[in-house]
């Protein structure tokens, strides 16, 4: 077991390898009905963007609450392609997240000057700015909304059911999780939390805050345009500006503080728990919103690091427990 | 940690499972999916619930429990699509009624054309949804493109020409705006003199309407939802566009708040709709008496559409559960074609509501005939008057 | 020369913080600084280090490179490290996290290979722990690598803020305080393992302190700031015997005897 673990740890490809195996035989053993896979793709998606987001508040510090504005560009651009262009998920995907990032730019760039409050402020006007941009274009077919964006074809099979196109939203929330993995575990990521921590004290160990904090908010929104992409051409394949107003933007900023901001899977959990309870209290759509706030200010006051935060706890304790014990004897 | 893992698995599978099956299988099961939100909104939730509840407590249908799963779709594409799904494969319901906002159902319909579930629709009038040919989807209210030909008609030929259109960024806001300018063109060859869309949640809206006045139009067209169609109205007069220029609101006019709030504004307002509050039929006047008693409001359209649909299926499920083979598949196409059998039904709306078997618009838009009325006055004790009814034949408008 | 700063000149509106400081430090060098409270010290330390600008005319050369009017950042990859008075420890992050990221000037992987994952990212960064690990346990602190620096002790903190800043392998070191607050047991320690490291790393080393004692154990040289303005420079005891910096500490009121007494705490 330890072994396993140390080829893991130095490998951690293999582990992305072992968690696609894994998640290509769940609906087979554990799936009952197409909706699981739909849920399952919305899962997914939400991950991308968790993932995104918390990178740049999570680990970079930078309070953004306009990132659903970059949601809506991803999706925006892909409809629009296949609209235009008839482009499929192949081309829009990557048009997607490079149109994404580009916007990223723009969002990071008050961050030089702004903070805390402020920044937000101005991140909740630009995402906002997009939504109503979007809202009153003709250009983007806002009366109707865009609909029946393709699904892609491989090999002549169309992935245009929830429990196909399972297939092809799991690997590009995999991909996504990986590269998020691979670069918060090295030296950018390191730079990213010293830049949330201490700015000052990063510029004197060589860390350029302004390069650092503008490559946070292009990574996060390539992510959150991977994951518009991946949404837009969800069967049925319908996007409309209200699916990106300040209620989902709260929603990911819940999954990211629940999971746990800072914490390398702490979007990833935040998204898959958040995900699923929300589904589960679908009936409840009474109390729906309550429970939410409820959830996020309990988190914030019983555990500000969130779950992931929580889990560290343990393990670290324990070890550091166990530590003091040998030397003790 | 392992034991943590199991228990939290237990807590959500239990959930899930308690959530989903208390229905047994012997049931008719209705989804519902809704934007419920405002108190309106929750109103018509309590409307199907109360409904439902009669129902079973008259000894169900057939001897059949109706078992009622209604879900929130916040008007939202991504919920309502969720939430059809859930309803088609999870829930495994009959029948789905929904939703509440077209840019909700419109995504909606290629899910339960997929899953094969039949879907009817109180209130979205978006013509689109039912031009995706579809054979499960149902349609109570009016399709815009027939309110486009009567409002178009009766605007063109009694009202002017010089038409100025003010409308909001809600679909419905807009496709009415918009189906109309398309039609004055195609019909009459007009553009609009002046034609533009507020921002969102906008509340001042003068400096369009001084816009519109300087264009000297015969006819101002004010598409929005209910407070920016009052807003709108009142600041017509405030701008100082004479009495004389026709006012042309949206169904959403047939709304009480509108002449309540808007007061003399609200005078010579002519829009069409599938019902009138004013409606002097004894079975209209128990309806408003009925949701004025029990829900504290006067009833706009759209709770009479919600009314006339449940009145609809009733006679449907009857029809469709003597044939009930306990295959789901099966049941649903008898769901689906008991209310394609539904011809010639009298409720609230003003014509009667038919539909036929193929799934086009033809067939699915059962309400044809809108309604044009005028306010004859404003404030609280406002008046209405109807400027006209037509029955148009299923093709028209397309 | 190492460092070398020309007709230094920094006002807060009209305080003039630092006045026309000219500085020269060689490698190999210990050089204190000292001066009362508000003498320009610490600005001193944030103009060479890049945290504020100098005012126009001022001139700062750090290993042959003009410096002048770089970013903090830049300063700091040229191999010139710092600690803060007020220590600016990342408190919400791992002990190890700390120290790595004070190695981020000597990274060698691209971002795009980080971004990919590869082996050799891998390998590099158990090399960086591994070294970083090292450098943890020299200083004391390797059992509490995994625990967050907010959690660790006032002492503990000191040897962390030093840790992180020699990770970089700086060519000079300038300590701000670096034994505020320590008792004299810890501050005996804290010098003993800043003069290993020293040694180890081959650093020269800047160290304003309060505590003169320090100060005069330690340095080769010594600098003495007065309202901006360098008053003397010499070995710990030329300074001593400096009239301007008695008159600087102690004003004019004591007796030569009072003052010598004073000063040799």
């Amino acid at each position: 077991m330890e072994k396993f673990k140390n080829i893991i740890r130095e490998y951690p490809f293999l582990g992305f390898i072992i968690a696609y195996l894994i998640l290509l035989s769940v609906p087979s053993i554990f799936f009952t009905d197409l909706y699981q896979s739909h849920l399952a793709s919305l899962i997914f998606i939400n991950i991308i963007v968790a993932a995104g987001l918390n990178i740049v508040k999570g680990y970079c510090g930078q309070v953004t609450v306009g990132h659903v504005g970059l949601y809506a560009v991803g999706s925006y651009t892909a409809g629009c392609m296949f609209m235009y262009l008839g482009s499929d998920l192949w081309v829009t995907l990557p048009a997607a997240i490079i149109v994404t990032g580009l916007f990223g730019i723009a969002f990071g760039i008050p961050s030089f000057r702004l903070e805390g409050p402020y920044l937000a402020l101005a991140t909740l006007g630009g995402g906002e700015a997009i939504r109503i941009f979007i809202e009153n274009g003709a250009f983007f077919n806002s009366t109707y909304g865009i609909s029946s964006i393709s699904q892609p074809v491989i090999f002549g099979v169309p992935f245009d059911t929830p429990d196909k196109y399972y297939y092809i939203s799991m690997p590009v929330m995999l991909i996504a999780v990986y590269f998020s993995y691979s670069i918060l575990k090295s030296s950018v990521g390191r730079a990213f939390m010293s830049v949330r921590e201490d700015p000052i004290s990063a510029a004197a160990s060589g860390i350029d805050i302004k390069k650092y904090k503008i490559l946070a908010f292009i990574l996060s929104a390539m992510f959150a345009g991977a994951a518009g992409a991946v949404y837009a051409h969800l069967p049925p394949g319908y996007i409309h500006p209200n699916n990106y107003t300040v209620i989902e933007m709260v929603t990911f900023l819940a999954m990211v503080v629940f999971g746990g901001l800072g914490h390398i899977w702490g979007g990833i959990i935040g998204a898959i728990i958040i995900t699923i309870v929300y589904d589960i209290t679908r009936p409840l759509y009474e109390y729906q919103l309550f429970i939410f706030g409820l959830t996020i200010v309990l988190t914030i006051l019983f555990m500000p690091k969130g779950i992931g935060g929580f889990i560290d706890k343990i393990f670290i304790d324990k070890r550091f427990k166990k530590k003091k014990v040998e030397e003790g004897k | 940690m392992k034991k943590l893992k199991t228990s939290i698995s237990t807590i959500i599978l239990t959930a899930g499972l308690a959530i989903t099956s208390i229905a047994q299988a012997n049931d008719i099961k209705i989804g519902v999916s809704f934007r419920m939100l405002s108190d309106v909104g929750y109103k018509h939730g309590e409307l199907i619930t109360d409904t439902v509840e009669q129902w079973n407590s008259e000894g169900g249908i057939n001897g059949r429990k109706i078992d009622l799963i209604l879900y929130n779709d916040e008007c939202k594409s991504e919920k309502g699509v969720a939430n059809a799904t859930k309803l088609a494969y999870q829930d495994k319901v009959h029948v789905i009624i929904g939703s509440s906002c077209s840019s909700v159902t419109l995504p909606m319909v290629p899910v339960i054309t997929k899953a094969k579930v039949p879907q009817i629709i109180p209130h979205s009038t978006s013509s689109k949804i039912t031009m995706t040919g579809s054979e499960y989807i149902f349609r109570v209210p009016v399709s815009s493109r027939f309110y486009k030909l009567v409002q178009g008609k009766f605007t063109a030929e009694q009202q002017g020409k010089k038409i100025t259109y003010i409308y909001v960024p809600d679909q419905a806001s807009m496709v009415f705006a918009k189906e109309m300018i398309e039609y004055m063109k195609s019909e009459y060859g007009v553009d609009p003199v002046y034609a533009v869309q507020a921002g969102e949640k906008e509340t001042d809206f003068r400096s369009y309407l001084m816009k519109a006045k300087a264009a000297n139009p015969d006819v101002i067209v004010l598409s929005g939802l209910v407070d920016e169609t009052v807003r709108m109205l009142v600041q017509s007069y405030e701008v100082g566009i004479p009495k004389s220029v026709h006012r042309v609101a949206n169904s959403v006019a047939s709304k009480v708040e509108v002449p309540t709030n808007a007061g003399k504004a609200a005078v010579g307002v002519v829009y069409s709709a599938a019902f009138a509050a004013s409606d002097t039929r004894p079975i209209a006047k128990k309806f408003v008496k009925k949701i004025k008693d029990r829900y504290g409001v006067v009833p706009g359209h759209d709770f009479s559409q919600m009314q006339d649909l449940l009145d609809m299926l009733k006679p449907a499920l009857t029809k469709a559960t003597a044939k009930f083979s306990g295959d789901l598949a099966a049941d649903r196409n008898a769901v689906r074609d008991a209310i394609a059998g539904i011809t010639n039904f009298t409720g609230l709306a003003s014509g009667p509501i038919s539909f036929c078997a193929n799934g086009s618009p033809e067939c699915r838009d059962g309400n044809k005939t809108p309604v044009m009325i005028k306010y004859s006055r404003g404030g609280k004790n406002w008046k209405t008057a109807v400027a006209g009814t037509v029955t148009f034949n299923p093709s028209d408008g397309l | 020369m190492l460092l070398k700063t020309k007709n230094l000149m920094k006002a807060f509106g009209g305080l003039k913080a630092i006045d026309k400081v000219d500085f020269e430090l060689p490698a190999g060098e210990i050089r204190g600084i000292i001066g009362p409270n508000g003498s320009g010290k610490s600005t001193f330390f944030n103009l060479v280090s890049g945290v504020y600008d100098p005012d126009p005319g001022s001139y700062i050369e750090f290993d042959g490179h003009d410096i002048t009017n770089e970013p903090p950042h830049k300063i700091g990859a040229l191999g010139l490290s710092r600690t803060f008075q007020l220590l600016r420890l990342y408190q919400d992050m791992s002990v190890i996290n700390n120290v790595m990221s004070g190695y981020h000037t000597r990274v060698k992987y691209k971002f795009l290979d980080a971004v990919i994952g590869r082996k050799k990212i891998w390998d590099q960064e158990k090399e960086i722990k591994d070294e970083m690990m090292e450098l943890l346990s020299f200083v004391g602190l390797a059992d509490y690598a995994e625990l967050n620096a907010s959690e660790l002790s006032g002492g503990q903190r000191r040897l962390l803020v030093l840790a992180r800043a020699i990770a970089m392998k700086p060519k000079l070191l300038m300590l701000d305080e670096p034994a505020a607050g320590l008792s004299p047991v810890n501050v005996d320690n804290l010098m003993k393992i800043i003069m290993q490291l020293k040694d180890k790393y081959g650093l020269t080393l800047i160290i304003i302190e309060h505590i003169l004692k320090v100060v005069m154990d330690t340095c080769n040289t010594v600098t003495v700031l007065d309202h901006g303005q360098k008053i003397a420079e010499g070995t710990p005891n030329q300074v001593k015997d400096d009239n301007a910096v008695i008159e600087a500490y102690l004003g004019k009121k004591m007796n030569d005897e009072e003052m010598r007494k004073a000063l040799a705490v």
